[in-house]
């Protein structure tokens, strides 16, 4: 009776550890699944994300390289500048410096251009005063040179009402 | 059943027993080891894959970047075909002042300087010129992927600039990080 039972608790013993055979493999398997799983959905969430920030980035930096690089070749005045901005950025208007002849336009704290003109011009029926004969088009904080363009950008905004 | 059979299969359970203990023992290690090494090789294949589109955004915003400078400089400045080639040297060979620009895009677009470094230790700086094609009165310039800027020159004076490619640039058409695949194993 004994050796009965002796050999039917081995015999559940032996599917037992059969058992356990098969589901060791599935335990490594799992463990090395979710572990790849974690670092490569990591990996795709933070990529991802500097990817669509980047382009979003562009975005924005090439329409304020877009109003530099077309003043260059249409405007005339402050008029023209801010028709040019309103294109590419309807909700962001320039400011206007008359004292120091200056129309910068800041699209985000990245995206900066200031314009320069040579004189200051008075409609005489209206009496609004605007900008003429640009000059050039300072592009330093698009290029990085922040210390470059906090020397050139210390004016006074005295917001000329021309639009 | 009687007690000699009995005997045989107490015997006989008790060799399968350590007989698959042996096994399971073996196997345990070659599993381990298996799941490990595969995990580790898909991951860096797929990390790698993944790393390589922000290389190649990083170097198609280096080309973007000369190309704006460019355009900036060649419409701001003397309008000859000789002015437009010191101008692409000057820019292409100024090294620190394309990763600024890059950087400064970057950095505008709220990518810290760790991420930054990150990428420019495997992308570096876009490799050779951006000029592609050099022709009297016509000139191409890649202006970053499947971009590019054309300059017009009559009689030795520039005539045009056609960027309107890098005022439509637009990298999300081209540049997308792929889900990770599933894991198997092998």
């Amino acid at each position: 009776m004994n050796l009965k039972n002796i050999s039917i608790a081995l015999t559940v013993l032996v599917f037992g550890v059969i058992a356990m055979l098969f589901m060791q493999k599935g335990n490594y398997v799992n463990q090395a699944r979710e572990h790849y799983e974690a670092t490569t959905s990591k990996s795709f969430k933070g990529n991802s994300m500097v990817l669509e920030l980047v382009n979003n980035g562009i975005e924005m930096n090439k329409s304020t390289w877009a109003i530099a690089c077309g003043a260059l070749q249409t405007v005339r005045t402050s008029q023209d500048m801010a028709r040019l901005e309103a294109k590419f950025f309807p909700a962001t208007k320039g400011n206007m410096s008359l004292a120091n002849k200056t129309r910068r336009f800041e699209a985000s704290s990245a995206n900066v251009i200031v314009a320069n003109f040579a004189k200051v011009e008075e409609d005489k029926k209206t009496g609004v005063k605007s900008l003429a004969d640009l000059q050039s088009v300072d592009v330093s904080v698009l290029l990085g040179n922040y210390a470059a363009a906090a020397a050139a950008s210390d004016e006074g905004s005295d917001e000329g009402d021309e639009e | 059943m009687d007690k000699k059979k009995m005997k045989i299969l107490v015997v006989a359970d008790v060799v399968i027993l350590v007989a698959l203990i042996v096994i399971l023992m073996t196997l345990k290690g070659g599993y381990e080891e298996q799941a490990k090494r595969t995990a580790n090789e898909q991951e860096s294949a797929y990390l790698e894959k993944n790393t390589q589109v922000l290389v190649e955004q990083w170097r198609s915003v280096d080309q973007y970047s000369m190309a704006w400078k460019l355009v900036y400089t060649v419409l701001s400045g003397a309008k000859s075909e000789a002015a437009f080639k010191s101008a692409l040297a000057a820019i292409e060979s100024d090294k620190d002042a394309r990763f600024k620009q890059i950087s400064h895009l970057y950095t505008g677009a709220g990518i810290n300087d760790a991420v930054q470094n990150g990428i420019f230790q495997k992308a570096g700086l876009a490799e050779g010129t951006i000029l592609l094609k050099n022709e009297k009165g016509s000139k191409e310039v890649a202006c970053g992927k499947n971009c590019v800027v054309k300059f017009s020159y009559a009689k030795g004076k520039l005539k045009n600039v056609d960027y309107s490619a890098l005022v439509q640039y637009n990298l999300a058409n081209s540049l997308k990080i792929e889900k990770p695949a599933e894991y198997h194993f092998e």
